[in-house]
């Protein structure tokens, strides 16, 4: 119950924060006043339009055309594959694990854990191959730090789309890499029950953060390069 | 003051008064009451040195004639409330509230109308009530006092007994709760004596025998019906119908008539083994193990423990909740070794009993949520698939005397791991019904064997006709000499019971015609031998012999005819007395042998249903066949009822079709009859997943793909044919490639590993080269 909360909050969090920092940085009426009770119902109205609006043109045919323009498809095969093998693997993870662990009383059980399982070893070697060969991608250059109180003010941090983006993917590592450790260390005769108690729990919990890293990450990914949605 | 106002004020008075002592009273009562059940503190047993005391709470000189035997109720029961300890579990059945989870049924075995039928007074899924299927509570006893401990159906209040006439209960007396069949210490403490005292209609005097107190002859089930206990005893027959009495063991009393009775607090597992045990079929029993609990030097009673209202811990999960006595959560086996409540919080006292903790390394969490303990730890393990066991009650095990007492019937089948009212899966003990019923609607009833014995007629009975003739015939048979039956595989010889015995004929075939022989060491003579009664030189001992057969036959009680011999075209027979020889008759001239003559017509000495019947079920456990089967429902038919009669055997229905051919279906009434099991619970090292998942887990594991055909008392392939994993509601498919997975699960676990560490380093390098950053350090390197 606890972690059915959590999520919902969690996803709530993402997407409220997500849209008003495309709302912040593309709509110039976000800036037109200073009261913030103006500017959260400007963000509101938006937020509103922009709902129905993408609502008008979703459509499967739509989707289809969405997907078919990534540019993962214009990849090497075999850069290809393994990005299909890592999206299609997490989507399918995200999809059942939170599906079951929301709705399912008895939680993930069946075929859908078989697949669950299989999908979880898929994912971990893509995302060791990915951390391999494209971390270096995502390795910032930050300025040696100054101890000074203006290292507490949000604006002096350089905090950046980009370098949220690369935190993002690092948190995502971060949640694969904690993901794969709770999953791995059960099947081994090492944990009692208080022990396999708390890795269940975390591996929820590094399941809730990596969706979350994933989805600032894809955010920025997509929406910062101007694409559209 | 006005008459009607001095009455008002007198009545208003009275009822003051009443109202002011009635409480007052009742407390005293209860103070007394509540004293006898509370505890002084002392841990010690007192000696119970105390005066016996009969049903009519009149003292017992066991020197005075003829004394009565005596009475729990009122021996005990000055210090321990009777009332009380009736409500308990074991004599409480009748009167229960709350049924409890699922036990043991008492099982009617009947072999000759092939019945197993699951009874109890409480309202457990698959068994019967008694009342409705016709058993009166002295119905009840007399099946199965012998396991009982008195109380309950064996007791019943003088209302019941009027209102069962039929009954004999006024000759029998009522067996009272038998308290020494639990607490006594002695080893005189003898069930199979109270067994005998029951079959014997004995009831009163039964705890009084097994107990040892004194010694009991006599038998109340050949006494007049008429008889009563102050009738003394039966001056006309001092051999037969002689009256029960008690003779006590005089050395147990004191000068002042005061028995000494050993008792314990805590009954031994003895005690409680005289009904509750459980043994594998044709196990030695030096092979066998005692529950781990057992072995640590734990009792019965020290898990399954009661107040003096003898509601006693039975240890299932949510006991506590049912009962209300929050106590019974330190009993489970999740509160003595996790003290965890049943909705998995830790509100138990854990260790009680010094109970280990358990560490279930490795083992996920999901066998927490769906298994009970007893799956992986308690019962034979599912290796080769289940156990046939036999029970205290349902085999009649634990009764020693001159007769065998115990029976192979019913099977009982262990571990089938099912789930518990939708709540996790169990072990549990299996047994498949079988009973003839006639629909009343959709409802099955079932109908009492012998109401079915005598609408079946002859049909239920050719081993006993087969039987009667050999039985007569060894009366004239030598020392070295068995009259037998050869049919098919199979000889067939008469017993000590009167019954028959199948045994295999090496090297015969199935279609062995019938022939009755001799057995003479391992040789099978022809009982009418190669003989020519024509020839000159005949050999007068034939003859002889001939009539020695004939005169035997004669004695074969409900013959269909007068016996006869026919060899070569030549017919024997006794004429007042004397062998006659005539010529056979032309529909015998091919015939040679023993045969029966029914006015004018030939028969053969067993008939051809006799003969199939008896070998087609020859050398195996079954005690019908399809055509008998088929015959009874319709003879059921006949009876008169305007129903539809049908028989449940193996998991399967059957009835007769518009045909008249049998018909069978799956039918709820068929489905086997389970109930939990939680001993003998095994050592850490023996239970399941000790070895590793695979132990379930696995393509072809026992656990999930043991198959259990249905068994019972009918010969056909009509049965049910079940896997374990759907008793657990699983699909087998899933399981079969869930356990198939597990071959691959070491490569995956590396794979893991592997991914795992990669993936950790450079997380772990990452924030190493962020934070070198900060610090400044590797721009200064």
């Amino acid at each position: 119950m606890l972690f059915t909360i959590v999520a919902l909050l969690s996803v709530v969090g993402v997407v409220a924060g997500l849209t008003f920092h495309r709302f912040w940085t593309t709509r110039e009426e976000a800036r037109s006043t200073i009261i913030y009770v103006e500017i959260f119902k400007k963000y509101l109205a938006w937020l509103a339009l922009r709902t129905i609006q993408s609502a008008r043109k979703a459509s499967p045919k739509a989707w289809w055309d969405y997907v078919k323009a990534l540019p993962s498809w214009r990849l090497p095969d075999l850069e290809k594959w393994l990005f299909i093998g890592f999206y299609g693997s997490f989507a399918y993870l995200a999809a059942s694990g939170f599906f079951f662990a929301i709705f399912v009383p008895r939680g993930l059980y069946g075929f859908p854990l078989v697949g669950h399982v299989m999908a979880g070893g898929l994912f971990a070697a893509c995302l060791a191959v990915i951390v391999i060969f494209k971390g270096r991608n995502f390795i910032s250059v930050p300025k040696p730090v100054n101890l000074s109180l203006a290292l507490l003010d949000p604006r002096k941090m350089g905090i950046t789309a980009a370098r949220v983006k690369f935190a993002a993917f690092w948190l995502f590592v971060l949640a694969g890499f904690l993901l794969a450790l709770t999953a791995l260390l059960p099947m081994l005769p090492l944990l009692r029950t208080a022990g396999q108690r708390f890795m269940f729990e975390f591996h929820r919990y590094s399941a809730l953060v990596s969706a979350v890293a994933a989805a600032v990450y894809v955010d920025l990914e997509l929406f910062e390069s101007g694409r559209p949605c | 003051m006005s008459r009607a106002g001095r009455l008002a004020i007198g009545t208003l008075g009275l009822a003051l008064a009443v109202f002011a002592l009635a409480p007052a009273g009742s407390t005293a009562a209860a103070g007394q009451d509540a004293k006898k059940a509370v505890w002084d503190g002392s841990r010690t047993t007192p000696a119970h040195l105390i005066p016996l005391r009969d049903e009519n709470d009149e003292p017992i000189i066991p020197t005075e004639t003829n004394p009565l035997p005596y009475s729990a109720r009122f021996t005990c029961g000055p210090c321990h409330d009777y009332k009380t300890i009736q409500g308990g579990w074991h004599f409480g059945a009748m009167t229960a509230t709350r049924n409890g989870r699922p036990g043991e049924p008492w099982l009617q075995v009947d072999t000759k109308t092939g019945t197993v039928l699951p009874l109890s007074y409480r309202k457990w899924p698959g068994s019967y009530d008694p009342k409705a299927v016709g058993f009166t509570a002295w119905d009840f006893t007399l099946l199965f006092g012998r396991h009982l401990p008195g109380g309950g159906p064996a007791e019943p209040s003088d209302e019941k007994v009027r209102a069962d006439p039929a009954s004999r209960w006024n000759v029998s007396g009522r067996a009272e709760i038998n308290c020494l069949a639990c607490h006594n210490k002695s080893g005189r403490q003898d069930p199979s004596e109270w067994a005998k005292q029951i079959l014997r209609e004995n009831l009163r005097w039964a705890a009084t025998a097994a107990g040892g107190v004194g010694e009991v002859g006599g038998m109340a089930s050949r006494l007049k019906e008429t008889w009563d206990v102050y009738d003394g005893p039966n001056l006309d027959d001092h051999e037969w119908a002689v009256v029960p009495s008690v003779k006590y063991r005089s050395v147990d009393f004191d000068s002042k008539h005061r028995y000494f009775f050993d008792l314990n607090y805590q009954p031994s597992d003895d005690r409680c083994l005289a009904c509750h045990s459980v043994s594998p079929k044709d196990a030695a029993q030096w092979s066998a193990d005692a529950d781990v609990h057992s072995t640590a030097g734990l009792k019965c009673a020290d898990c399954h423990r009661n107040g003096l209202g003898h509601a006693i811990v039975r240890g299932y999960e949510g006991e506590a909740a049912e009962t209300g006595n929050r106590t019974a959560e330190s009993f489970t086996c999740r509160g003595c070794h996790l003290g965890l409540n049943e909705a998995g919080e830790k509100s138990v006292v854990p260790g009680r009993l010094g109970a280990p903790f358990p560490k279930h390394t490795g083992l996920p969490l999901v066998h927490f949520k769906r298994l009970s303990c007893t799956v992986c730890h308690s019962g034979p393990k599912p290796i080769e698939g289940f156990t046939r066991v036999r029970t205290s009650r349902a085999n009649r095990l634990g009764i020693y005397g001159v007769a065998m007492w115990s029976t192979d019937l019913p099977v009982v089948i262990e571990p089938v791991y099912a789930e518990v009212a939708g709540q996790k899966i169990a072990p549990n003990r299996l047994v498949w019904p079988a009973f003839w019923a006639k629909m009343s609607g959709k409802d099955v009833v079932p109908l009492k064997p012998e109401d079915v014995e005598a609408a079946a007629g002859d049909i239920l009975k050719p081993e006993e006709r087969i039987a009667r003739v050999l039985v007569a015939l060894s009366q004239v048979m030598a020392e070295d000499e068995v009259p037998v039956l050869v049919s098919g595989r199979f000889v067939f010889a008469p017993n000590v019971d009167g019954g028959i015995d199948a045994s295999v004929r090496a090297g015969a075939k199935a279609d062995t015609p019938a022939l009755w022989g001799i057995r003479k060491g391992e040789e099978v003579l022809p009982l009418v031998p190669e003989f020519d009664p024509a020839a000159a030189d005949k050999d007068a001992a034939v003859e002889t012999r001939f009539l020695e057969f004939l005169q035997a036959l004669g004695t074969v009680p409900l013959a269909p005819g007068q016996p006869a011999i026919v060899v070569k075209k030549t017919l024997y027979r006794l004429v007042d007395g004397f062998l006659e020889m005539s010529e056979a008759p032309a529909e015998l001239a091919e015939a040679s042998g023993p045969c029966w003559l029914a006015e004018g017509k030939f028969l053969p000495l067993g008939s051809d249903f006799d003969l199939r019947t008896v070998t087609a079920k020859a050398g195996t456990e079954q005690t019908l066949t399809e055509e008998q089967v088929a015959l009874v429902l319709a003879a059921l038919a006949k009876s008169g009822e305007n129903t539809d009669f049908v028989y449940i055997s193996g998991g399967r229905m059957f009835r007769l079709g518009k045909d008249g051919k049998l018909a069978s279906k799956s039918d709820a009434a068929a489905e086997p009859v389970t109930w939990p099991l939680a001993h003998n619970v095994r050592p850490a090292q023996q239970s399941l997943g000790w070895k590793g998942c695979t132990d379930c887990h696995s393509g072809g594991s026992d656990f999930f793909f043991t198959k259990l055909r249905g068994t019972g008392p009918l010969l056909t392939a009509n049965v049910e044919n079940r896997s374990a994993a759907s008793f657990m509601g699983l699909g087998g498919l899933f399981q079969r490639f869930f356990g198939l997975s597990f071959i691959t699960r070491p490569l995956f676990k590396v794979i893991l590993a592997v991914c795992a560490i990669v993936i950790g380093s450079l997380v772990f390098l990452a924030g190493l080269l962020l934070l070198g950053r900060l610090a400044g350090f590797l721009e200064k390197r």
